[in-house]
């Protein structure tokens, strides 16, 4: 009895020791002079990954004395340009970085980016890993509470791209992120919640961020927007731009104001480089037509195939059909990228022919022209009934007090 | 009165008594005089059709005929109906769209089962509004007015449970809000909501079958059943006008009375086929529980509960506006009662004024409830 109580008493002295060194190492000393910065570390993904404030900044950690702390390796940190060789010591470790599979190129690639260059070259405006990740609070970038999470990048790239002073510097427009934010892009992003919707990173890269040059626009377009470009491509458009300088895409359809064109704007369009009455109008106006026509016929099917619903119709392969229609139709615009009026009007052949046969076949069947007649011929009986019911007691009344 | 022994009809009427059968129509308002049963059906006939028939069978009074006659239209295009229907939550609607798209006639079956209940219903209003200004509840006919009233409202909740049956988006989520309604009510709102299966979601998948039970096979057999008690008792204390009318009407005049009906019919007939065929309800999506449809109101004639149940919430419990629905139906139905107690103290305009009031916010409550569904 005596015995296993001292075994307990030991194990109860040894589980407070563990404790209390446990707590001491995991927050350190720093905290004590600095609490702010000890808090928001606290919340960031490198405090779980039991990286310290020794981890970046050096020094001893273990004592509360100020001149003890701040020796021997310690790093104030206070030069910004260092802080990209300061991080990539871990985050261009491969040993390191593969237990998160995490690459470990970005100190390299960010060297070769424009705001790396400007680092090197001594420039202190330009961006250091800290101007976009934070320093003591860094979430992954998944994290939506992270700077660079999807959502959060035009805002962080606007702190410098949209001051007006630090931009004029480098003779670069500080209207890019609001433009940005009116585009196509921004409003799926940013208003519709569209997280496959591209950001800043998504067209001038991550950590080697660098503006996409003339005749590169088509590859960074598309990445995304395939059809469009094979067409383009296939097109005189590209070679023609390219020779001329203009940045093919942004030529139409601007670089950071993206507007997804209507349809109707195919005409005004051609004539702002080919000028009024040109055969390039022409063209445009003619897929115009071509596309408007087929819209128009998918959308009268699409209406008659739901009135067909409502009328107990089968109408399950019509659904079908127009979903197929409105694949040919949205390949329609991707083709009409390649200025030429035969893919287009083979598409919008299709679908234009797919709506007219569904209108056709849920007419028919839609037709109560029978039923009608049905009902034509019952109140001639009915009409029939009341006569002779009418003489009966015509008849009636007349004898009628026979009795 | 020389007759055929020979015929098939003396064959049966040698077997069967005839007369008492044939007497049942008398007691469903089809025939309005009553007949010997202890005689042969030709002398009964003959005998009834002697009688004198008063002027009371005329038109408007014969709309008690027109709701046999839709009823029996209803049970028969019902059956019908109930050949093909499958009751379950995952067959109902497709079943329906079998009626409607693969069954010969089934749209025309299934329009005419609609429309008959809307005319039925319509005609048992009218016909109880009839009765409230001609004093139609006064001693004797006390009963007269309970029994009429009490099938308007199994009418009503034969047309409740009839709509949801195909399971189609509106009439699910019509029938949800109808449900939210009658549970505010006590005691009957708990029991209903308990014969409909109500959880937690007011509409579970034992309501399906609950609702066909009720709009199948009980609610039926009850309207029947409250037909034949309210024409039994207007057999037993005749028509309002019959004491008093001395007009001389013998057997041609019963005749031609029976040939007006004839051409009533037809016309109701007509009415409801082209109805039928010209308004066809449309067939609608299937319900999806999870997907509230915005602006599904409860059915128009549970708008004005609906409506004052909008109102109220926030201001007074919901039972308390429960409790006053409650009165108000009970008063409904327990009308001449009401007015006998009054009548003693001399206050026989109470009654007209405070259900002509009634009419009237009932009528406004309906508005609103339209406005906010």
């Amino acid at each position: 009895m005596k015995r296993r109580r001292s075994v307990l008493d030991l194990l109860c002295v040894i589980a407070l020791l563990a404790g209390a060194s446990g707590t001491a190492r995991a927050a350190g000393q720093c905290g004590v002079c600095h609490p702010e910065s000890r808090v928001a570390f606290a919340a960031s993904i490198h405090a779980r990954e039991q990286v310290t404030c020794t981890s970046c900044h050096g020094g001893d950690a273990d004592t509360q004395n100020v001149e003890r702390a701040h020796s021997g390796s310690f790093r104030g940190l206070r030069n910004r340009l260092a802080t990209p060789e300061m991080c990539a010591t871990c985050h261009s470790d491969l040993q390191m970085m593969s237990a998160y599979n995490l690459p470990v190129d970005q100190y390299a690639v960010y060297q070769t980016s424009q705001h790396g260059m400007a680092v090197a070259g001594g420039d202190s405006s330009a961006a250091v890993c800290i101007d976009c990740h934070g320093s003591h609070v860094i979430y992954a970038a998944a994290d939506p509470r992270s700077s660079v999470a999807s959502r959060n990048i035009p805002t962080t790239c606007g702190v410098c791209h949209s001051d007006e002073e630090l931009m004029e510097r480098y003779g670069l427009d500080p209207g890019v992120v609001e433009d940005y934010e009116t585009g196509i892009h921004g409003r799926s992003l940013l208003i519709a919640g569209n997280l496959a919707a591209p950001n800043c990173t998504s067209c001038h890269g991550v950590h080697g961020a660098t503006p996409p040059g003339v005749g590169d626009i088509d590859k960074v377009c598309g990445a995304c927007h395939v059809q469009t470009r094979r067409a383009f491509l296939d097109g005189p458009h590209y070679q023609g731009m390219t020779e001329a300088g203009l940045p093919e895409c942004a030529t139409c359809h601007s670089n950071h104001a993206i507007q997804g064109l209507e349809v109707a704007s195919i005409d005004t369009l051609c004539a702002d480089c080919h000028g009024e009455n040109s055969d390039e109008v022409l063209l445009g106006s003619k897929m115009h037509t071509l596309i408007e026509a087929a819209t128009v016929e998918v959308e009268k099917a699409e209406a008659l195939v739901l009135e067909g619903e409502r009328a107990a119709l089968d109408v399950e392969d019509h659904l079908g059909r127009i979903e197929e229609a409105r694949t040919y139709l949205t390949e329609a615009l991707p083709l009409a990228h390649s200025v030429s009026l035969e893919p287009v009007e083979q598409v919008t052949r299709r679908s234009r022919s797919i709506g007219e046969e569904v209108q056709h076949e849920i007419y028919a069947k839609l037709d109560r022209t029978e039923a009608h007649i049905g009902l034509v011929v019952f109140w001639f009986y009915v009409f029939m009934t009341l006569v002779i019911l009418f003489l009966l007691k015509r008849r009636m009344s007349a004898g009628g007090e026979i009795a | 009165m020389s007759r055929d022994k020979s015929g098939i009809l003396d064959w049966f009427s040698r077997r069967l008594n005839l007369t008492e059968i044939f007497s049942l129509l008398t007691s469903y308002g089809l025939f309005y005089a009553e007949l010997d049963t202890r005689k042969p059906l030709r002398e009964a006939l003959d005998e009834a059709l002697e009688r004198p028939v008063v002027s009371y069978g005329r038109w408007p009074r014969v709309l008690g005929l027109i709701v046999v006659v839709l009823i029996a239209l209803e049970i028969l295009t019902g059956a019908l109906l109930s050949l093909y229907f499958l009751p379950t939550p995952q067959t109902a609607h497709a079943s329906l769209g079998t009626i409607l798209r693969d069954v010969d006639f089934g749209w025309f079956v299934h329009q005419i089962h609609f429309w008959g209940a809307q005319l039925l219903i319509a005609v048992l209003i009218v016909r109880i509004v009839r009765f409230f200004i001609q004093g139609v509840y006064r001693k004797p006919r006390e009963l007269v007015w309970v029994f009429a009233a009490l099938l308007l409202l199994v009418c009503f909740h034969l047309d409740m449970t009839g709509r949801v049956l195909p399971l189609t988006e509106t009439a699910f989520w019509s029938s949800v809000r109808a449900l939210e309604v009658v549970n505010a009510v006590p005691v009957y709102g708990s029991f209903m909501f308990f014969l409909a299966g109500g959880g937690e979601m007011f509409v579970s998948d034992l309501t399906l079958l609950r609702f066909y039970i009720l709009h199948a096979a009980i609610l039926p057999v009850l309207a029947v059943t409250l037909i034949y008690l309210h024409f039994s008792t207007i057999r037993r204390i005749g028509l309002t006008e019959a004491s008093g009318d001395r007009k001389r009407v013998g057997r041609a005049a019963l005749r031609n009375h029976l040939v007006n009906l004839a051409i009533i019919l037809t016309l109701l007939f007509a009415l409801l086929v082209t109805l039928a065929v010209l308004t066809p309800l449309p067939f609608q999506r299937e319900a999806d529980p999870y997907a509230t449809v915005p602006g599904v109101g409860p059915p128009w004639y549970l708008l004005a509960p609906f409506g004052f149940l909008e109102i109220t919430a926030g201001i007074v419990p919901q039972w308390l506006a429960g409790l006053l629905l409650f009165v108000v139906f009970s008063a409904f139905l327990a009308l001449p009662f009401l007015e006998r107690s009054r009548e003693d103290r001399g206050r026989r305009w109470a009654v007209p004024v405070i259900a002509g009031l009634v009419v009237l916010a009932w009528f406004l409550l309906t508005i609103y409830g339209a406005r906010v569904a």
